[in-house]
């Protein structure tokens, strides 16, 4: 892979030339996110559109704290992916070391959408629902990537919305990749307790049963999470919002826990034996036990009859017992994906012949940082708007994880308008473009090579033996 | 990979003897010979057996370790890989991998306490930490390793550490070997059990071969290492840090 010679000027790695840097898309705890595209004389280079190298997502690990070498979020990153080898699963394409300033970066292929960004665009812009094509293809796909995983005794453990990449146009148009592996485990044979690793799971998407401080939990986290992320394709809301109690090393929240039970009722030892032996669930009488809820009601909140595969698939999902829960490969079986209409490899395409297709807006990219992460030139502003330039990162953040991955997450700003939607909870919003600064990306990218691309395309999805029987309309 | 030994990066990357014996130019340019080089491993295989007693970690992280180690000389050479710094970074990297970091100043900590005696393996955290960005690159951003254990059978498997075995077998015939010279040093006949495998006793006899044969030739006391006099004069061929 990567070969971490100083090449050049300035010092800068030989494996750096590769790359035409287009600019910074995305900001966290571990440290910054770039879009770059190969330049044409590479080797790979012939995946590109046109005469232009394939787009390639870089993550950058920042310079680790004095005296902890790489990070185990990028050890593990790395220790997986590199033995990883899915269709839905994100592709790691190279890793370089820049041995003169220490410092990691990941190179992936890069995808242009997430389901946070089209879940957001569809409540925010459009306001009609994700069409049922679209859901149950991107459900289908991510439980095949998940099935994947699990069967080989990784768990994932941060699965939620912008941890979804969608692919743009191009021959894996509209295809799922699951990312972001710093929280990932082999499970097959730990040698401390899983709770060991602290809190795991972004709050939203937390099964109950790490909710109630559980030591040892399996491959049905994930599936919780998967639970969560196929109501908010329906509703294009978050199912369970809970406010995350920081700061405490327990990992009991009550909140969350309330906001469940409120949809799902009161969880029972008939129904989930196990529960009695949950440290937070013996510990915690009078909050959780005493309390009673009453009128389960989440089909009024999905909108599915109760009697319909998609609501049964999804209450089995968020099953209570983790031992009860549907397993990925179970749910791939169920009867919701062998009803029409089929899921697809490519889940962009519109529903019906003659619907319009939807344009989901680009990543939104920052042409003014560099690999360094340097600001190389801050155009001059009128402080126009509600967002200075630079006010970005003050966003207060209840989320914990909600930067830590590549390609997506990026800090987006809050907008002054993002009050109805619960604004404090999912990172800032409009992008990291401080104060609307006109920004360029790659050169004319929505071009007539994209169109032909996909008629082309039409046709690979049947040749997929591991997708169910596609309708001919599809392809 | 984790649930499938076959479609791993261990398995693909299982090499022949020969390669693994293979002494690189830069160390035979120094007058390093085939079994001196394999000196040296052993010798660091117990440097890193006896530190991580010292910090306490368990087995696999240890043969974790080892491997890494091992892994690196079928690439680089002792002159431009210092194997004083690549063990204990080896631990410090399969720790993280295994999750059970330990942190690198301890190490430091440890190896001063051990080698009290011998400035040329005393080294400092930020030695450890730019050697493991090295050894990333070195082990080629492959990380997972696969083990012949078993709760049953831990000292021959542990000294098969001190041998490349894990470099060129697959860990279940490793662990068939030291199954197949257990039963043979406690009499018990196996011949059916081993036929129900189907496996190919020839591999399997070649390995026991090879572990008893590394038991006569370098007759190791467990808590000691190599004898001082034996490691003493191949160590001193290897460069001093710089």
């Amino acid at each position: 892979m990567g070969d971490g010679r100083v090449g050049g000027g300035a010092n800068r790695p030989a494996w750096l030339q590769q790359y035409e840097l287009v600019g910074k898309i995305g900001e966290g705890t571990y440290g910054l996110v770039f879009l770059a595209r190969l330049k044409p004389s590479h080797p790979h280079a012939a995946a590109g559109v046109g005469r232009r190298g394939p787009p390639i997502a870089i993550k950058k690990f920042k310079q680790s704290k004095e005296g902890d070498g790489v990070s185990p979020t990028a050890i593990r990153e790395i220790m997986l992916l590199r033995e990883i080898n899915h269709e839905n699963v994100v592709k790691l394409v190279n890793v370089h070391i820049n041995h003169a300033d220490m410092s990691l970066y990941l190179a992936f292929d890069y995808a242009e959408h997430d389901l946070y960004e089209i879940i957001r665009h569809h409540r925010e812009k459009l306001t009609h629902p994700i069409n049922i094509y679209t859901v149950k293809s991107l459900l289908w796909q991510l439980l095949n990537g998940l099935n994947y995983l699990h069967s080989n005794w990784i768990i994932h453990r941060d699965l939620k919305p912008s941890n979804i990449l969608v692919m743009g146009e191009g021959e894996e148009h509209g295809i799922i990749k699951i990312a972001d592996f710093g929280l990932a485990r082999i499970y097959q044979a730990p040698l401390k307790p899983l709770s060991d690793n602290g809190v795991v799971v972004t709050i939203w998407y937390r099964a109950p049963e790490l909710l109630l401080g559980a030591k040892h939990y399996t491959s049905a986290v994930d599936m919780w999470a998967v639970g969560c992320i196929f109501a908010e394709l329906l509703t294009l809301k978050p199912l369970f919002q809970g406010v995350e109690a920081k700061a405490t090393p327990n990992p009991f929240q009550l909140d969350q826990l309330d906001k469940i039970f409120k949809v799902l009722g009161h969880p029972t030892i008939e129904k989930w034996p196990t529960l009695a032996n949950l440290p937070c669930w013996q510990n915690d009488q009078q909050h959780i036990q005493g309390h009673k809820y009453e009128n389960p009601g989440l089909h009024n909140i999905v909108h599915l009859p109760q009697k319909s595969p998609a609501f049964d698939l999804l209450s089995k999902m968020l099953e209570y017992d983790p031992r009860k829960r549907i397993t990925a490969a179970q749910a791939l079986e169920h009867e919701y994906f062998r009803m029409d209409p089929l899921p697809g490899r490519n889940a962009l395409l519109p529903s019906q012949a003659g619907e319009k297709i939807v344009q989901y807006p680009v990543r939104p990219v920052d042409t003014t940082t560099d690999f360094e992460g340097t600001t190389s030139l801050q155009p001059t502003q009128p402080p126009s708007g509600n967002a200075p330039p630079g006010s970005q990162s003050v966003v207060p953040r209840p989320i914990p994880r909600q930067m830590q991955q590549p390609m997506v997450n990026m800090s987006r700003m809050t907008g002054a308008n993002m009050a109805a939607f619960n604004a404090a909870s999912q990172a800032g919003m409009a992008g990291l473009n401080p104060g609307n600064i006109p920004m360029q990306r790659g050169a004319g990218a929505q071009s007539h090579p994209h169109q032909l691309r996909r008629k082309a395309d039409q046709g690979m999805g049947m040749q997929n033996p591991g997708y169910p029987n596609q309708q001919k309309r599809r392809f | 990979m984790a649930a499938n030994f076959w479609a791993s990066s261990h398995c693909k990357q299982l090499l022949d003897q020969e390669d693994v014996d293979k002494v690189p130019q830069a160390d035979s340019d120094r007058g390093i010979t085939p079994e001196e080089f394999r000196l040296v491993k052993i010798h660091m295989s117990f440097h890193i057996w006896r530190l991580a007693q010292q910090v306490k970690v368990r087995q696999r992280v240890i043969a974790t370790a080892v491997t890494y180690f091992r892994r690196v000389y079928t690439r680089k050479s002792m002159t431009e890989y210092d194997p004083r710094l690549v063990a204990p970074t080896c631990l410090y990297l399969a720790s993280k991998v295994e999750e059970s970091t330990v942190q690198a100043r301890l190490l430091v900590f440890y190896i001063k306490k051990m080698c009290a005696s011998d400035e040329k393996y005393r080294f400092e955290i930020k030695d450890i930490l730019e050697m493991e960005m090295k050894l990333l690159e070195a082990l080629d951003y492959y990380l997972v390793v696969y083990h012949p254990y078993r709760p049953l059978l831990q000292g021959i498997v542990n000294d098969t550490y001190k041998m490349d075995l894990i470099l060129i077998h697959p860990p279940y015939m490793i662990a068939l070997a030291c199954i197949y010279i257990a039963s043979v040093l406690k009499d018990k006949d196996t011949t059916l059990w081993f036929e129900e495998l189907r496996v190919d006793m020839n591999i399997v006899k070649n390995i026991s071969m090879e572990i008893l044969d590394f038991y006569d030739t370098y007759k190791i006391d467990h808590q000691r290492g190599l004898p001082e006099d034996k490691i003493a004069p191949v160590m001193n061929k290897l460069p001093a840090k710089a």
